[in-house]
């Protein structure tokens, strides 16, 4: 699902990662371990397209995606969690998660995919412009009217899918973000992300700061996810313990390269592994 | 008596005005942390044009017409003027807008002349035999208010809750308030950041227009006509705190009456009309040193 080759990203003229590979197969959980400034996050930010890689590819369900904004590629079907939650803290927990469904719901061209526009030629672009100027006002208005609705109901459905996961953001509805817990800040972090009904998830430290009771609970909730409606998650954590128990297979970020790469099961048993990052 | 209430009731209505040019400086604000010391040029500007506009249309037609002049050129504005030093110190950006006050002012001069000009009131519309605006006043029991100033408050509430439904329900009103907040994380939900500034500038001189509209027929138009204004929005921004919509407005409407009750009310001698200014301005300075942020601000003030 999610194929990254060769990966070179910089700060300025601090390079943090040098040429990392790694690939996300479609309905599992990969989890990339490694201590702090190995650039995990680093990894997360250039695939989401916060950061634009130096060099390397990054394909998306076979689609490259190096060169695309964060913006566009959210709405390709990819959701970043990032680091420190990054919530809307002075606007309500609804509002965080309206804005979550941005990306599906709101654009003007939301139905739209880019794709649909790229396959057609010149001509054809143009012949469909011309035709859609000719034709537009009221079937524009007709169709922006059934889409309305379609969308809400979306929206509404994904909604209650959050709420089903996280039932205390359903009570806290209309209270400020910033004033929610820790752990529920996380939560409503996460809702907000699958909002926008990811096939893939980009999860960065969900147990940053959090007791180990609730990150307990969100990891239950991030397995959850995978198993019940198939999303595919790439999981950045710290604490190792517990991302190699949920996740298939995992990789070992050390200063910017991929150390390690094995299924979780023979990384736990690993000796290097079990020294650096899990403690024993 | 009646001549307080007379008093308060003028000082609503230009107070509106204030509130209106205070309200467009914090759309901007909000969203870039800027100043735009351009903001009382501009409208003055967009007034020339419906002047300009007036010479050979009506005045209901030149009005929808010169609002979708103004948001265009403040897009235009924002994309060509202010995107290339996104980024760059805040102070370097308050010095293109400085600038951009000098352009206008200098343009507005080249073009129109320095005489000043009269400015209509918007004239009378006729609904089902009920009349609005328009001359004369209306008795409303304790004083008289002039359909003018009724006009420039009608305009100023359905302004204020027009965006104040546009920021709380519609999704590019959610996400412009996102992009104020955390232009990172907005990115990440999707949301073209840099659309959203230019739809927030295009908003606010739009806001700014109509200030300029209302406000021209009682200050005569010409190029140094929003200076006072702008100086007064910008003491009511302050006053209701720079990231307050809400605060613009009351900040605004106090500006608006205190003006006018000094004016009248202070022993001439030592106050008087002529200080109404200073006075004005000194309350703001003790608000702001009891609530540093203003009164519905959240954020501390940054020195510029």
């Amino acid at each position: 699902m999610l194929k990254v080759c060769d990966l070179v990203a910089a700060y300025g003229p601090i390079v943090a990662l040098h040429g990392v590979s790694l690939e996300v197969p479609e309905g599992s959980i990969v989890t990339v371990l490694g201590a702090n400034g190995a650039g995990k996050s680093t990894t997360l930010r250039a695939v989401s397209g916060l950061l634009r890689p130096k060099s390397g590819s990054i394909e998306f369900e076979g689609q490259p995606i190096d060169r695309l904004s964060a913006e566009q590629i959210v709405s390709l079907g990819m959701s970043h969690i990032p680091e420190g939650r990054q919530l809307f803290s002075e606007l309500t927990v609804l509002e965080n998660l309206r804005l979550g469904a941005y990306s599906r719901f709101a654009g003007a061209d939301g139905g739209r995919r880019p794709a649909d526009r790229q396959d057609l030629s010149a001509l054809g672009r143009l012949q469909r412009y011309l035709f859609q100027a000719a034709t537009g006002g009221i079937r524009d208005l007709a169709r922006t009217i059934r889409e309305y609705r379609q969308r809400r109901q979306d929206f509404e459905a994904a909604l209650r899918r959050v709420f089903d996961y996280f039932p205390i953001l359903a009570e806290r509805k209309s209270q400020i973000a910033g004033t929610l817990s820790g752990g529920e800040q996380q939560m409503l972090a996460m809702g907000r992300g699958l909002m926008a009904r990811p096939r893939l998830l980009l999860l960065d430290e969900p147990s940053m700061g959090l007791a180990p009771m609730v990150t307990r609970e969100i990891f239950q909730i991030i397995e959850t996810v995978n198993r019940t409606q198939g999303v595919t998650i790439l999981l950045v954590e710290q604490n190792a313990n517990l991302a190699l128990e949920i996740a298939h297979y995992g990789y070992v970020l050390e200063t910017g390269r991929i150390a390690l790469a094995d299924t979780s099961e023979n990384l736990r048993k690993s000796e290097a592994v079990q020294r650096s990052y899990l403690g024993q | 008596m009646a001549e307080f209430w007379q008093q308060v009731v003028t000082g609503i209505a230009t107070g509106s005005v204030y509130g209106l040019l205070a309200l467009a400086m914090v759309l901007i604000y909000r969203s870039t942390s800027v100043i735009n010391f351009a903001q009382g040029e501009m409208a003055m500007f967009t007034t020339f044009v419906a002047w300009s506009v007036l010479q050979w249309g009506e005045y209901w037609v030149m009005f929808p017409l010169v609002l979708l002049m103004a948001a265009g050129f403040g897009a235009f504005i924002e994309r060509v003027i202010i995107r290339p030093v996104e980024g760059a110190p805040i102070l370097n950006i308050i010095i293109v807008t400085l600038g951009m006050f000098a352009i206008l002012n200098n343009v507005a001069t080249w073009r129109w002349g320095g005489i000043p000009k009269g400015f209509p009131a918007p004239p009378e519309i006729e609904v089902t035999g009920v009349k609005f605006m328009g001359e004369g006043a209306l008795d409303i029991g304790p004083t008289v208010v002039s359909y003018h100033d009724l006009t420039i408050l009608v305009f100023a509430v359905a302004i204020m809750i027009g965006l104040y439904l546009f920021f709380q329900y519609t999704p590019t009103g959610l996400a412009m308030r996102a992009t104020a907040q955390n232009p990172i994380a907005s990115r990440l939900m999707g949301i073209r950041v840099g659309r959203m500034l230019t739809v927030g500038w295009a908003l606010s001189a739009t806001v700014g227009a109509v200030a300029g509209l209302l406000i021209a027929p009682l200050i005569l138009l010409q190029p140094p006509m929003m200076m006072g204004v702008l100086l007064y929005a910008f003491a009511a921004a302050v006053l209701g705190g720079l990231d307050s919509p809400v605060g613009a407005v009351v900040g605004g409407l106090i500006i608006g009456i205190s003006e006018n009750l000094v004016g009248t009310y202070t022993p001439k001698e030592w106050l008087g009309p002529d200080m109404k200014l200073t006075v004005t301005l000194l309350i703001i300075v003790v608000v702001l040193l009891i609530r540093p942020t203003g009164l519905f601000g959240r954020r501390a003030l940054r020195r510029v």
